[in-house]
């Protein structure tokens, strides 16, 4: 099933912090906090799930053309990292759920008939 | 039996780098005279030597004889070859000589000079330039990766080739042909050429990352290939953050020239000791806080060399490393 934006933010019980829904379905999915595994990653449309809360996540997600990103566990988004998404256009959402919880939430969203 | 197997003294490699970078540290547009700089870096020595009917000698020719064929050619000097290798140069001072000592029927190899600075046909015209400026020959042998004689070049060659460039550059600019290296990206067409440079401080993982993410706006505005942007933004960035991390700080470099974009990462040190061990995957010496800010899983110059399709790096300890990420900007 396709999985916008504003499907993350429901199924993640999220909030979108900043950036906007810029209409591109999740194309594939990575959970990780090492920026340097993210850039690894080939994959078109990424969804970003990390617990890490700093304006590098923002600019790692621009440069591996990321469709959103998502923070995990309520952490606090410094202004830098909100004004970096703003900048970018890419979607911040902010959940309290912990990274493993959202993988399997939003697997069973993507397996959906 | 004499060897005459000539000392050549070869070209000084960090000379050459130098040379390349000092060209590159320079920031302007295609307006300014950056564009004679890229010129003088794109021309490389084998496009101006003269490669056919070079006249030569061989060692047991006499002076008078190669006096002789200078007289002519009108030339002021003559290599001694014999089968593409080159044994010496014999130079219309070494003729001079000759005819004051009264030894002009002496074969060349008793008196030719032995110790050959020579260029190599890869060399950019930028660094052949600087030979004739530190040296006083008139012209220089020019060898190719296997060391064989492939040609010479004298200032000569060296100024109509660069006379012939900007005549042609001029006419780009006064827009009647367009520029050679305009190239479409799909539909959309770049300028010949644009250089960035980008300063990168030591610990500031603030502002690391900055100048690729600007890098990458810049290629995406030009209209690349997005999969192309995204290969070039990855080694600008990891290339950005490792000179934040583990250097005293440095300078990313972009060039987008025609078909090609440039990544060059210049750090001031500390240098790699071991270049191999640092382009293994998951080897790093960064330390904890780096690693809580997402970084330092020792991935960077391993990953800038898989997206990269040419990568070069040269370190030393303790003045520094340059890494080279080159692109070809056709679609994969």
């Amino acid at each position: 099933m396709t999985m916008m934006i504003e499907d993350v933010v429901k199924t993640l019980d999220g909030k979108l912090v900043a950036g906007a829904d810029t209409g591109r379905a999740v194309g594939a999915v990575v959970a990780n906090d090492l920026m340097s595994d993210v850039l690894l990653d080939d994959s078109d449309d990424i969804l970003l799930l990390t617990s890490l809360a700093s304006d590098q996540v923002i600019r790692t997600a621009n440069i591996i053309g990321a469709m959103g990103v998502v923070v995990h566990n309520g952490k606090p988004l410094p202004e830098a990292m909100c004004q970096a998404a703003n900048n970018f256009g890419i979607p911040l959402v902010s959940t309290p759920l912990a990274k493993y919880q959202s993988c399997v939430r939003i697997h069973e969203f993507l397996s959906r008939e | 039996m004499n060897d005459y197997q000539p000392t050549i003294l070869p070209a000084d490699a960090g000379q050459k780098d130098d040379d390349i970078m000092a060209a590159h540290s320079l920031t302007g547009t295609k307006e300014s005279p950056l564009v004679i700089l890229e010129m003088l870096q794109r021309l490389r020595v084998r496009d101006v030597m003269k490669a056919d009917g070079v006249v030569s000698v061989v060692r047991s020719d006499t002076l008078h004889f190669a006096q002789n064929l200078m007289k002519r050619n009108s030339i002021s000097g003559v290599p001694v070859l014999e089968e593409g290798r080159l044994f010496g140069i014999v130079s219309v001072n070494i003729i001079i000589k000759a005819l004051e000592g009264g030894y002009i029927q002496d074969p060349c190899h008793k008196h030719m000079s032995t110790s050959l600075v020579f260029l190599e046909e890869g060399m950019p015209l930028a660094l052949a330039i600087k030979y004739f400026q530190n040296y006083t020959f008139g012209r220089f042998p020019v060898l190719d990766k296997d060391r064989k004689f492939v040609g010479i070049v004298s200032q000569r060659d060296i100024m109509r080739a660069i006379l012939k460039e900007l005549a042609e550059e001029l006419a780009r600019y006064e827009g009647k042909k367009p520029a050679a290296a305009t190239v479409p990206f799909g539909e959309v067409s770049t300028s010949a050429y644009t250089m960035q440079q980008y300063p990168v401080v030591h610990n500031d993982l603030q502002n690391a990352g900055r100048a690729a993410n600007e890098i990458k706006r810049l290629l995406a505005g030009a209209g690349v290939d997005k999969k192309i942007v995204r290969r070039i933004a990855v080694a600008a960035y990891e290339l950005e953050i490792n000179i934040a991390i583990h250097s005293v700080g440095g300078t990313l470099t972009f060039i987008l020239d025609g078909q090609k974009v440039t990544i060059i990462a210049r750090d001031r040190g500390p240098g790699i000791a071991d270049i191999e061990w640092a382009l293994r995957d998951g080897t790093s010496t960064a330390n904890d806080w780096v690693r809580s800010m997402g970084f330092g899983a020792g991935m960077g110059l391993a990953n800038s060399k898989r997206v990269s399709d040419k990568f070069e790096i040269k370190s030393v300890v303790p003045s520094g490393t340059t890494v080279l990420c080159e692109f070809n900007l056709k679609k994969d």
